[in-house]
Parts: structure tokens; C-alpha cells; sequence
């Protein structure tokens, strides 16, 4: 009824073919949520508002809702990463289910029945910063003669505080990683932040979850008040869905 | 970010019972199944945009956690000498001294974000006039005389989006009152 140019297609994800749509609010990129199939598998489609570009905040948590709806109703589903807009269904059949059908088939088989948890680990800065004062007189001798219209010194005291931090570190998220209950699926991300000690992804098994929540809870209590655990999911398998 | 924190069972692990925009970014940017670029339309501002949301939220919610853990702290009894201090010193000392760079435009970007204005570079091209004067009042610890790189900065920064310059722009304005430690 339209042109392929009036009503493009926001691609979410790749489900089974035959899989039910999740019931949700039609917002944004979800507008019009269909399901796109081809050759046994479906691409979760909506249609993206022609009047703007995407990109607001309010787009990623719908592209964040309908993934996550489909997880939560069980469904096996690959993420796509945000902004996947082909010309047309017509495209997402031939561009990507066809193209790609054999590495899709793969994935889906890959993640079927798995779900991913996402574990952050930062210092608990008042128990660390504690500490270094407590061990480290240099650190504390800045400190406590430290003052405010002298910027080389604060300058010094950060980069000695960031330097032990950056010493500690890796004895720290080596102590979370053998203690974590499910590793086989496991990829490691870079982390940033000073106080930042782990950010991985886990490849968990949903029957498993439970029990993998109970686990690091554990963990958490072990590294306590030292480390704070913080632990994201069940989500889909963003991590997991790469070349990789 | 307590406040979207559910503590639950033994209590010591943080379990987030929704997905704050914080959490959607760090869980989901960048991250899934990729299109070619040239079967993909090229949407614009997505990628701009996404980066954008990326660098300013990890710069907000380091802002927060830092100011939460010094309006919490009880150790220091030094008067006025706070943790205020050693955080901020921390969060400029460490290899991610350009992130908190952009801590000053963050509070403009995440409006800028949640209403989703594509017009805001006329917002951003207003606020250029201040920026000189807000970043001397931040940075009252700075020597003079630095003011000779801003020429050279302008010419290194082609990037498209002016608030993407303007981003760098504040970041190299950090890295200078970091002693000149280019990076």
C-alpha cells in the first residue's frame, strides 16, 4: 500500500519462524511490529518513524523492550545491534534472512535455551580508599597535607590512588573469575573506570539461572564489602552473537 | 543507582530489577548482530548519537557515584578537605581522564538525549560564548598561559558534529589543567 521508502524496516532481531510476537507498546522503531519470515527463521521487524532519526534514548530502551520481551517469553532470539533500518521487508527477507540464513541457523541453535548475565565489579571506594590510606603512608601523607590551592599535589594523589588501584586489579577480578559458578561461556570486556575491577558476560543456561543468581551471590558475599557485585539479567545473548 | 537496585536474597549481591537508560547503554550499545553498512539505510544521527549517549552516560553515572561515595564518606575530619577532592583527583588521574572531561556538557547531552532534539546544535553553538568563562571557574587551580593551544585545537578537531567538537574541546581543556599530559 506504501512505498518501500515510506515504510522501512527496523530490524530487532532474528527469531524461529512461527514465533509469537510479543504483545507490547508500539512505540517508536516498534511501530507496526511484524514478523518477517523466510526459509524457517523470522526477523522481528518494525516500522521507524519517518519523520526523524532515530537514536533518542527513548528508541534504545524500545529496542531494549521488545528484545527483552522475547526472552522473557522464552523465545530463542539474536540481537541486533541498534539501529539495524533496511529499504523494506522485502531486503530483511533477501539481505539477511536468505544472505545470512546458514550463520543465523547457527546462532539461533547456539544461544536456544541460554540466557546472558551481565556482572560488574567495582571497588567499594570508602572500604578501598580506606584501606590504601591505611597501607600506603605516602598516599595518606598527601592526604592529610594536602592542599586546596596546590593542583600538582591533589594531581599526585589521584594518580598514586588510580596507580594502586591499577596494581590491585588484576589479582581482584582473577579472585571473582575462579570463584563464578558457570565460566564456559564467558567474554571478558575492557573495563574503563579506575574503581571498575570485571565487566563479563555469561553465557548461562535458563534452566541454570537460578541457581548461576544464588552463585554469585555468593561470590558477592565473599568479596565483601571490598567489591560490589552487580548483576544484570537474564538478558538476550548480546554478547554472544558476534563472529566471535 | 541504588534507587533502581532491588536488593534481594543475602542482599550483597546488586541485582537491577528494570533497566535504567544507563543500564540499556552499557548491556546493549554496540553490541549484537551487525548489518553491512551497505545493505543498511544510513539513518543519520544514529551513530553520532549512540557514541554521543555512550560517552555521556558513563560520564554521568561516574559523576554520581563519585558524589553519592563523598556525601556518604564520614572519614575525613579534616575541615573542608574532603573526599570531594581526592574523587575528583582520581577521576581526572586515571587513563579515562578525557571521560570525565566531558562531565560539564554531560547535563546538556543528556537533555539533549532524552528529548531527542536533532536542532540542538543551535543550543550548543550559543553555549560556545560561555564555555571560556565556565571552564575558568572550574578550573580556578589552572595556571595562566594556556589559552595558546586553543587555536591549534580547533584546527586538530574536523570532526562533524558541533557537539562533538565542543566535547573535545572541554576534554582537551581537562587534559591541559592535567599538566599538558597529551593523549
Amino acid at each position: 500500500m506504501t512505498t518501500s521508502v515510506d515504510r522501512m524496516s527496523y530490524v530487532f532481531g532474528v527469531v524461529a519462524a512461527g514465533t509469537r510476537l510479543p504483545e507490547i507498546d508500539e512505540a517508536g522503531p516498534a511501530a507496526a511490529l511484524r514478523l518477517v519470515e523466510a526459509a524457517g527463521l523470522a526477523a522481528v521487524v518494525g516500522t521507524p518513524p519517518a519523520h526523524r532519526s532515530l537514536g533518542r534514548a527513548a528508541d534504545l530502551l524500545t529496542h531494549d523492550r521488545v528484545v527483552a520481551a522475547l526472552v522473557e517469553a522464552g523465545t530463542p532470539v539474536l540481537p541486533m545491534r541498534f539501529g539495524a533500518v533496511l529499504q523494506s521487508d522485502a531486503a530483511v527477507i533477501e539481505d539477511v534472512l536468505t544472505a545470512r540464513h546458514d550463520e543465523l541457523r547457527a546462532g539461533l541453535a547456539r544461544v536456544a535455551g541460554r540466557v546472558q548475565f551481565t556482572l560488574t565489579v567495582r571497588y567499594e571506594q570508602q572500604v578501598v580508599l580506606r584501606g590504601l590510606l591505611a597501607a600506603r603512608p605516602d598516599i595518606a601523607r598527601l592526604r592529610g597535607s594536602q592542599d586546596a590551592e596546590n593542583f600538582d599535589q591533589r594531581l599526585r594523589l589521584g594518580e598514586l590512588v588510580v596507580q594502586a588501584l591499577d596494581e590491585m586489579r588484576p589479582a581482584d577480578a582473577q579472585a571473582v573469575l575462579a570463584d563464578l559458578p558457570d565460566t564456559a561461556d564467558l567474554l571478558l570486556h575492557k573495563t574503563t573506570a579506575p574503581d571498575a575491577v570485571l565487566h563479563a558476560a555469561v553465557l548461562v543456561e535458563r534452566q541454570a539461572a537460578a541457581a548461576f543468581e544464588r552463585g554469585v551471590e555468593l561470590v558477592a558475599r565473599r568479596h565483601h564489602p571490598r567489591l560490589q557485585l552487580r548483576l544484570a539479567g537474564p538478558s538476550a545473548p548480546y554478547d554472544f552473537v558476534g563472529a566471535g | 543507582m541504588s534507587s533502581a537496585v532491588e536488593q534481594r536474597r543475602g542482599g550483597y549481591l546488586d541485582r537491577p530489577s528494570s533497566s535504567s537508560l544507563a543500564d540499556v547503554v552499557e548491556l546493549i550499545l554496540d553490541k549484537g548482530l551487525v548489518i553491512d553498512a551497505y545493505i543498511r539505510v544510513s539513518i543519520v544521527g544514529i551513530e553520532i548519537l549512540t557514541i554521543d549517549a555512550r560517552i555521556v552516560i558513563a560520564s554521568v553515572d561516574t559523576y554520581l557515584r563519585f558524589a553519592e561515595a563523598t556525601n556518604r564518606l564520614d572519614l575525613y575530619e579534616h575541615g573542608g578537605k574532603d573526599l570531594g577532592e581526592l574523587t575528583e583527583s582520581l577521576s581526572e588521574g586515571g587513563a579515562e581522564g578525557k571521560t570525565s572531561g566531558v562531565i560539564e556538557g554531560a547535563k546538556h547531552k543528556v537533555d539533549e538525549l532524552m528529548h531527542g532534539d536533532d536542532e540542538d546544535d543551535e543550543d550548543d553553538e550559543d553555549d560556545e560564548d560561555d564555555e571560556d568563562n565556565e571552564e575558568e571557574d572550574e578550573e580556578e587551580d589552572e595556571e595562566p598561559g594556556d589559552d595558546e593551544d586553543d587555536e591549534e585545537e580547533e584546527e586538530e578537531d574536523e570532526r562533524p558534529s558541533r557537539s562533538r567538537r565542543n566535547r573535545a574541546r572541554q576534554s582537551s581543556a581537562r587534559r591541559r589543567s592535567r599538566g599538558g599530559d597529551d593523549e
